[in-house]
């Protein structure tokens, strides 16, 4: 007990080093696959079929495969096959490739929601907004993205909670976010040897915000609970 | 809603462009890529009118194909550049000294590689890393890496050396270009000290079930032995398993045991009990580079100067440093 007291600033300040990288990679996902979804949505949707064929088996490759191996192929996969690493060889060029493989991972997932959210809305509201005169872009914007918005927060909620944990999949190329920080202290790290509670301790900070991030969705909800 | 289409479409087209341009190509990126080019043709012609199905599918093909072209380019060219540096066969060094770096991939474990309070490397293998790279004229730079995927990153590029208490196993020196074995270490057996005293030899282990690092030397040995096993991702994690109560015992290196069990740690109720081997650690290079031979020179230079000696010393590793000729 009297150890963990001493090594508990230390392995603080290293797992707050470490969640910075886990919180980065979130946000930029979050930014990146949020907007990308939608544009995936749209593919799906298209009535040109090929379109929409060719978007629904490129979603069906993303969601299918494990993202650790998409991981994997993005980051190795120029250098070894290529013959010609384009990520560099530092930390730079690591969270490039996990941002881009898990923004192109959730924008599929997401791209589901919004399209069941944009066809849950009854086609009778479209056709009433014909009949008055409106064009497609007013009825898609102050109709039916209203709705859409309000109907995929819970399903989002689920996804971007998801999403937290899922960032720690990006230590298998050596993204050193917070999973990574606490398991170097079983092997030694900032002169702390065989350490097993830093590892168990990142699970307090997924959960705190984990927290932080369900209020604020639960929030976004209520506030968004207009009609009926 | 058309306008919206056309325009997410172009959108979606430059993102992948531009992301293809980041990733040069790969799996996950090409297809991304072979949309936006079947997609552009058909968005604008939906943009003006034109009832072209027809001809929409076929500038399908054209964007199929397109994407298979270049792909097929790419193993063209990433066999000219291979074969390049087989016929250049100095290349690794002079590649490095281009760059001006070392790049070192490591994995924190003391005494070899760690941090120091400043958050520097330190160690005896990080030490002599920085002063082989400085008699190279470079800079060495360090770089954490997943153990499992050394290889990989040697072969990507992404590091130029695995320098790191490396055990000299088959594996290891089929996949990689070593350097001349530079330190002893034994493959050690971790039991809890209440029962350590019924083991006195490798012998009575035999019904104990045993928790080894994935492709490590230790498995290796227990493998050899014939005994029941069970493969972890990290030695750490080997430990974990015998702390846990979910195996009986676990074989890690000697020089790591010396850190990891014991007084201070969080396995302190673990003892490390019977050497199923003798080993040596090396350095590992991309396979064929000239990089390891200069490495040999420098390791010789260094041990008949003292150099290599002091570092040890500094690191209480000197009682297991190999003579280097």
């Amino acid at each position: 007990m009297q150890l963990m007291l001493q090594q508990f600033p230390i392995v603080v300040h290293a797992l707050n080093v470490g969640f910075l990288q886990t919180l980065k990679l979130f946000l930029v996902t979050g930014l990146g696959a949020i907007p990308l979804g939608l544009v995936i949505a749209f593919g799906s949707m298209s009535r040109f079929k090929p379109l929409s064929l060719f978007t629904r088996l490129v979603v069906w490759i993303v969601r299918g495969t494990p993202l650790m191996i998409q991981l994997l192929i993005i980051y190795y996969f120029p250098g070894m096959v290529l013959g010609h690493n384009v990520w560099g060889s530092g930390e730079t060029g690591r969270f490039l490739a996990s941002a881009i493989a898990f923004i192109f991972n959730y924008a599929c997932y997401f791209s589901e929601i919004y399209r069941g959210g944009i066809q849950s809305v009854p086609v009778g509201q479209q056709e009433a907004g014909l009949v008055l005169g409106m064009t497609k872009g007013q009825i898609f914007y102050k109709v039916t993205l209203l709705q859409v918005i309000k109907r995929i927060v819970p399903p989002m909620s689920n996804e971007i909670i998801t999403l937290v944990k899922d960032t720690a999949l990006a230590r298998i190329i050596a993204l050193q976010e917070i999973i990574w920080a606490g398991q170097s202290f079983l092997k030694g790290s900032h002169g702390i040897a065989g350490a097993l509670w830093p590892l168990f301790f990142t699970a307090v900070y997924y959960l705190i915000f984990n927290g932080i991030v369900t209020v604020a969705l639960g929030r976004l909800e209520k506030r968004l609970d207009y009609f009926r | 809603m058309k306008k919206i289409l056309a325009l997410t479409l172009a959108a979606l087209m430059l993102l992948s462009v531009t992301a293809c341009g980041a990733a040069k190509k790969d799996d996950v990126l090409e297809p991304a890529e072979a949309e936006a080019e079947a997609t552009e043709a058909p968005a604008e012609e939906d943009a003006t009118e034109a009832p072209a199905t027809e001809e929409a599918e076929t500038t399908e093909e054209p964007a199929e194909e397109e994407a298979e072209e270049p792909a097929e380019e790419d193993a063209a060219e990433a066999e000219e550049p291979a074969a390049d540096d087989a016929a250049d066969a100095d290349s690794d060094l002079a590649y490095v000294q281009d760059k001006g770096t070392l790049v070192v991939g490591i994995t924190e474990f003391e005494p070899m590689d760690y941090k120091d309070e400043d958050g520097n490397w330190i160690g005896f293998d990080a030490d002599m890393a920085k002063a082989f790279a400085e008699s190279l004229g470079v800079e060495a730079e360090f770089v954490e890496i997943d153990w499992d995927n050394k290889e990989l990153e040697l072969k990507n590029k992404s590091i130029d050396v695995v320098w790191n208490g490396m055990t000299l196993t088959d594996e290891v020196t089929t996949a990689m270009e070593c350097s001349n074995a530079y330190c002893n270490n034994a493959q050690t057996v971790i039991l809890p000290a209440d029962v350590a005293g019924d083991y006195e030899t490798a012998e009575d282990m035999a019904d104990l079930v045993f928790a080894v690092e994935v492709g490590s030397a230790g498995k290796e040995q227990v493998e050899a032995l014939g005994y029941e096993f069970t493969e972890v991702q990290t030695q750490a994690d080997a430990l974990l398993q015998v702390k846990a109560g979910t195996a009986d015992a676990a074989v890690i290196d000697l020089l790591m045991a010396a850190a990891m069990v014991g007084e201070g740690t969080s396995y302190d109720d673990l003892i490390n009990t019977v050497n199923l081997n003798s080993e040596e650690y090396g350095v590992g290079f991309r396979k064929g580079s000239d990089l390891a031979d200069a490495l040999n020179d420098f390791f010789a230079e260094s041990y008949a100067d003292g150099s290599m000696e002091e570092i040890a010393e500094t690191y209480g590793v000197q009682a297991s440093l190999i003579e280097q000729k």
